[in-house]
């Protein structure tokens, strides 16, 4: 009996070493050492989002670590994901920010830089291929600190991967232009020659666009300026929007509202969209989300005559570059297993199933994929639209809001809704902005230096 | 008057005031406190501060009386009282007419009064979030109702919610469909409990109806009237969240009542202390409003020896 017990206890022993060892290996398994912990992730309840929820159901079942979703309507998200992040101990674990709002939270010290992650053999997966990401995307959404604090540069530091990321395309009715003998404009002459000629013999709206008062109209503005080759501030920071080039885009702008479909002034953009999905507009220059909205049945009229081209060329090539990113805030509880989760997303096989699940991608192999190309002829447009993407389209600064949409949004809605010249608007515009700028102190050095 | 009647009225102590009445007023004015005068006082104390929205308040700048300042220079705000101004005259004035006349005309037993009632009142007890959903979609420029019906007259779609005059006409419409309801059940209240033998004496004098209507009717019930006023007013400068749904303030600040200015200020622009020092400008003008009313005809005046 005794003896038998010896036995077993050595038995156990060697169960128990053999055990110890397994779990000395236990990197085998990077995710092992966070299964049963749960993860909050604040995102926007946009469509992108909604598909990815499968794909955080898989993440689950792979990793065992457990995924809790907060989807908010994304106006909604901000104020909240600032609050909870503010606090010593916040509920997020991974946060998605519309790429606007990356200066106001890394500026208020709310996001974990992911260098600590990255550097951290254990978690990163050597074939995550950071490199495959649209470098616009990852740029514009992720890079925090660059030149201006906004745009790539040396004093950048990551602080997120793009994740429901895009940049804008035109899409256009393929049978109006057929009709009418028209190419799809590469350039900005053309387009508002066709716009005209759209308006003139067709009677219907030309090209659709946004155009509420506030960050709806300014965002419709800014879509322009780049490519005609305006800029919100020179590198010292005065503001420029009162420049040739500026003007031109609000005249392009005013033309646009006045051979576009009925009621731009009113037109946030799901008004806008509808507009173009409905058959009412002949042109659309916005995010690629077009084409997956063109498809849907439920929104769409137009499914199957919507073709897809470049955003036109001003006087360079330049398209927006917008979406969300996500990242860690810096009072989160779970930052490792948080940034497996981001990992996962964004992986090469992540992001080709958010293909499959109905999401859009952010990565060059999934764009090129040749079986995603014969699916989704947008594909090849944004893989050629995206280097041309400007991280510089918007200032993304804290007095960005504000100028945003108390100074531009106002300006230009008398530019849309009126018939007033277009300079002396832009200048007084100009004018509030450099006051805004004074107040926050931009011109400190430059008076120093004086 | 309290002498003249039989009801017995308590006399005061001999030797001074009683405490019980204040007792009494105690869990009301806790509640005041707590839930009116606490937060009115944050931000007045916030109207001094340049504060950001997710950084410690222990950071934030004191500016001093640089809000306000700032306030009195500012052509929007400035611009912004008077689209409230004026949205308030317009709705007030035709909310009162329609609705008083409406409460005249339903006051009697007719058939189906009830009926008509009932369906008076539906607007009043839709929510402003569905209100300004509900128009937004009538005014739409290109699918709404509004332009379909006009097409059929033969008038060029509009573009209601995007051209200052109409997005402006949109929402004192819009305010008079919610709000004349409210009117109408107010007065209608106050002319069914008129006492019945004022107005048979006046028939019998030989007043006619309109002489009912203006000599004994609405005077007797000037002081329902003079709240029902004093309340409308006082939602007009609450009134946001329709045309924050509607129009968002817009074209341009066309339609931003001060509420909606108040809003778009602190949350669109953050500038949540410059909003604040705004919001003790709304007080103010509320208060000096409801105050000038109250002097000019105080409805409890009457009563005041109760």
């Amino acid at each position: 009996m005794k003896q038998w017990f010896g036995k077993a206890t050595v038995l156990g022993t060697a169960t128990a070493v053999a055990l110890s060892a397994l779990a000395g290996s236990a990197f085998a398994n990077p995710y092992e050492k966070y299964k049963g912990t749960t993860i909050v992730v604040s995102w926007p309840a946009l469509s992108h989002f909604k598909a990815a929820e499968t794909l955080v159901e898989e993440f689950t079942e792979e990793t065992g670590i457990e995924v809790e979703i907060d989807a908010l309507q994304y106006l909604k998200l901000r104020d909240r994901q600032i609050l909870e992040m503010s606090k010593d101990e916040g509920e997020y674990d991974i946060v998605s920010w519309v790429v606007m709002w990356k200066g106001e939270y890394v500026s208020k010290g709310l996001l974990t830089p992911l260098s600590q992650f990255f550097t951290n053999g254990a978690l990163v997966d050597p074939e995550y291929d950071i490199n495959d990401i649209a470098d616009a995307y990852l740029q514009n959404g992720g890079v925090v600190g660059g030149t201006k604090g906004y745009m790539p540069g040396k004093s950048g530091a990551l602080y997120g991967v793009p994740f429901g990321a895009e940049t804008s395309i035109l899409a256009y009715r393929k049978d109006v232009f057929e009709e009418l003998g028209l190419e799809p404009p590469e350039t900005y002459d053309e387009l508002i020659a066709a716009a005209q000629m759209i308006k003139d013999k067709k009677g219907m709206g030309a090209l659709t666009s946004r155009g509420k008062t506030g960050h709806q109209v300014t965002a419709a503005w800014l879509l322009h300026l780049a490519p005609l080759g305006g800029k919100i501030f020179d590198d010292q920071w005065n503001p420029v929007i009162n420049s040739p080039e500026a003007v031109k885009a609000a005249e392009v702008l005013r033309t646009i509202s006045n051979t576009g479909p009925t009621g731009i002034p009113s037109y946030g953009f799901s008004e806008m969209s509808a507009a173009f999905l409905q058959g009412d507009a002949a042109m659309y220059i916005d995010s690629l989300k077009i084409a997956a909205m063109s498809r849907n049945p439920k929104l769409s009229k137009v499914d199957g005559k919507v073709g897809f081209a470049l955003h036109p060329v001003g006087s360079r090539c330049g398209s927006e570059t917008g979406g969300f990113a996500m990242g860690i805030p810096a009072n989160s509880l779970n930052k490792e297993a948080a940034f497996l989760f981001a990992q996962y997303m964004t992986s090469k096989a992540g992001d080709k199933r958010m293909v499959e699940l109905g999401g859009d991608p952010v990565r060059i192999s999934t764009l090129n994929n040749p079986e995603f190309v014969k699916q989704f002829p947008e594909y090849p447009v944004v893989a050629e639209q995206l280097p041309c993407a400007d991280p510089d389209w918007r200032p993304l600064i804290p007095e960005w809001n504000e100028l945003n949409i108390d100074v531009l949004g106002q300006a230009l809605t008398k530019v849309i809704t009126t018939d007033d010249p277009i300079q002396p608007i832009m200048d007084e515009a100009n004018e509030k902005a450099r006051a805004i700028m004074e107040r926050e102190g931009y011109y400190a050095w430059a008076k120093y230096r004086q | 008057m309290a002498e003249e009647t039989d009801i017995a009225v308590p006399k005061p102590r001999p030797g001074g005031r009683t405490l019980t009445p204040y007792f009494f007023v105690l869990p009301a004015a806790i509640v005041m406190i707590a839930g009116l005068m606490y937060p009115v006082a944050d931000a007045f104390y916030l109207s001094f501060f340049d504060w950001k929205i997710g950084t410690k308040f222990a950071k934030a700048d004191n500016v001093g009386f640089d809000n306000y300042i700032r306030l009195l220079s500012d052509p929007d705000v400035r611009e912004s009282i008077w689209v409230t101004f004026r949205f308030g005259f317009w709705t007030i004035l035709i909310e009162m007419v329609i609705g008083v006349s409406l409460a005249l005309l339903l006051e009697k037993p007719i058939r189906g009064a009830s009926i008509f009632r009932t369906i008076f009142i539906l607007p009043l007890m839709v929510s402003p979030v569905v209100v300004g959903l509900i128009w937004r979609y009538l005014f739409d420029a290109r699918v709404g109702w509004i332009n379909y019906y006009l097409g059929f007259i033969g008038i060029e779609p509009q573009v209601w919610l995007g051209d200052a005059e109409l997005a402006f006409f949109a929402i004192v419409f819009t305010d008079i469909w919610q709000w004349t309801p409210f009117i109408f059940i107010i007065v209608i209240a106050g002319l069914q409990a008129l006492p019945s033998e004022v107005l048979e004496a006046s028939r019998i004098d030989g007043a006619n109806w309109w002489q009912q209507i203006f000599l004994v009717k609405l005077p007797m019930i000037r002081s329902i009237l003079l709240i029902a006023l004093l309340m409308r007013l006082i939602d007009v400068f609450r009134a946001m969240e329709v045309m924050y749904i509607l129009t968002g303030g817009g074209p341009g600040r066309a339609t931003e009542l001060l509420s909606l200015h108040i809003y778009n200020r602190a949350f669109d622009a953050q500038l949540l202390g410059y909003a604040s020092a705004i919001s003790v400008l709304l007080i103010l003008i509320v208060f000096i409003l409801s105050l000038g009313i109250l002097v000019v005809g105080n409805p409890m005046k009457d009563k005041s020896d109760i």
